[in-house]
């Protein structure tokens, strides 16, 4: 009896402290507590945060399950418009090099308006290591004839030496038997200008005028004298003066302005 | 009638050769210098088929690249020619049995076709001959043809024995002795 009492007395009293403790806590400002909250919530995060991901995953397994369905069809669908767009894509792709081509045709057309030419592009090229020719798809039927220029948009190919129906056979300038006359535009210096078996990439400028002055860098044109090419078509620029002991002797390489192992679209030049 | 019909497989395979030195082999250059296969070629007719196969072949050939490639008309003939003479050549003084001749044969007729070729255009045409250049385009193009004729042996000697049963029926096995 004396120990219910003494128990009820006690439950009374902890009942009130903890009330007293609740008035006192709420009206006491929560930002003065922050750094209980802070060692509580050192505490609680990670903890909660595992529950929290497993709880996450969970939730999204399910949904994962519940979207497959409809995923899939979006997959479809989202592939079937992708094939669509490669298609478009490539179609603009096939339509873009054609434009790219014919530009090239007009800027060429524009650039020698002075000249008639026949558009042509090369079909083939030699199998010779010792020779460079190239085979273009035009030929009687278009009205090209032997010792026709040929030219490409950056300047001189070659010259037309055999010709068929529909093809024709061009000797280019950097062939080891092709020699073009041709003079510096700065200095109006006439050189000639070989082929070489050695670099199918250069050419090699010789008889030059024991008086002439060369820099690097001067631009060369054809000179129009020899008959086959028309004056004033650009060849390319002295890339290195070789001087040898004897000043008849020395040599310039040229660079072509063309590069021959890319040269694809040509022009056949009507007349002289 | 067997001959004929091989005959005529000997073009299909020029032709062959031909579209494979012009588009694919342009992708494969050893230091931009192309194999020559029509040699190759052109020495095993002579090799396993007759001198008559082997000039009638070399000349053909040598004049439809002539006609495709060239700046003047029947140099690579005569030199194919040459080259399908030597097979036959080679054929009679030599054993057919061993790797080591066939490549010789092929370094052999390749420096000849080529050295030939060169010369024969620098007279024709008329321009400087550049000798150390030739020889260093020459030697990549005869290890080429090597290393060609090394991965094709098998098919040289498969092929080549068949040509030789229907050629040589009865001096096969007299040739040696």
């Amino acid at each position: 009896m004396n120990r219910n009492k003494q128990t009820e007395f006690l439950g009374v009293i902890i009942t009130i402290v903890i009330l007293i403790l609740l008035i006192f806590l709420s009206n006491v400002q929560v930002d003065k507590l922050s750094y209980l909250e802070s060692v509580v919530n050192t505490v609680v995060t990670p903890v909660q945060r595992f529950f929290t991901d497993i709880k996450n995953k969970i939730q999204g397994n399910q949904a994962y399950f519940a979207d497959m369905e409809a995923l899939k069809a979006e997959n479809e669908e989202l592939k079937r418009t992708n094939s669509e767009l490669e298609t478009q894509l490539r179609e603009l792709e096939v339509i873009k090099a054609d434009n790219a081509t014919l530009q090239e045709y007009m800027n060429l057309t524009q650039k020698y308006a002075e000249y008639q030419t026949i558009p042509a592009y090369v079909i083939n090229k030699d199998v010779s290591n010792y020779s460079s020719n190239l085979i273009i798809n035009v030929g009687t039927n278009d009205g090209v004839q032997t010792n026709m220029t040929v030219i490409a948009d950056k300047g001189l190919v070659g010259h037309i030496i055999s010709v068929t129906e529909k093809t024709a056979k061009v000797q280019v300038i950097i062939d080891a038997a092709s020699t073009v006359s041709a003079k510096i535009t700065t200095t109006d210096e006439s050189i000639i200008c070989k082929g070489t078996l050695e670099n199918n990439q250069i050419l090699r400028a010789s008889y030059i005028p024991t008086g002439a002055e060369l820099i690097q860098g001067d631009n060369v044109s054809t000179s129009g004298l020899g008959g086959i090419y028309p004056q004033g078509i650009h060849i390319g620029t002295i890339k290195e003066i070789i001087t040898t002991s004897n000043i008849i002797d020395r040599y310039a390489i040229i660079e072509p302005a063309v590069d021959f192992s890319k040269v694809s679209n040509v022009l056949v030049v009507k007349n002289q | 009638m067997k001959k004929i019909g091989i005959g005529i497989l000997f073009f299909i395979i020029f032709f062959i050769i031909y579209f494979l030195e012009a588009n694919i082999f342009p992708f494969l250059t050893i230091n931009g210098v192309l194999p020559n296969l029509f040699i190759i070629f052109i020495l095993f007719i002579g090799l396993f088929a007759n001198t008559a196969y082997g000039v009638f072949f070399g000349a053909i050939c040598g004049l439809i690249l002539d006609l495709i490639y060239g700046k003047s008309i029947g140099i690579s003939a005569v030199m194919f020619c040459i080259v399908g003479y030597l097979g036959s050549y080679f054929d009679k003084n030599f054993s057919k049995e061993n790797k080591i001749t066939i490549i010789l044969m092929v370094v052999g007729s390749t420096i000849i076709f080529e050295a030939g070729y060169y010369l024969l255009s620098s007279i024709i045409i008329d321009f400087k001959l550049e000798w150390l250049a030739f020889f260093k385009i020459l030697i990549v193009e005869v290890v080429y043809n090597v290393l060609l004729s090394i991965i094709l042996y098998p098919i040289i000697q498969k092929a080549g024995y068949s040509v030789d049963r229907i050629f040589k029926k009865n001096n096969v096995l007299t040739r040696y002795f």
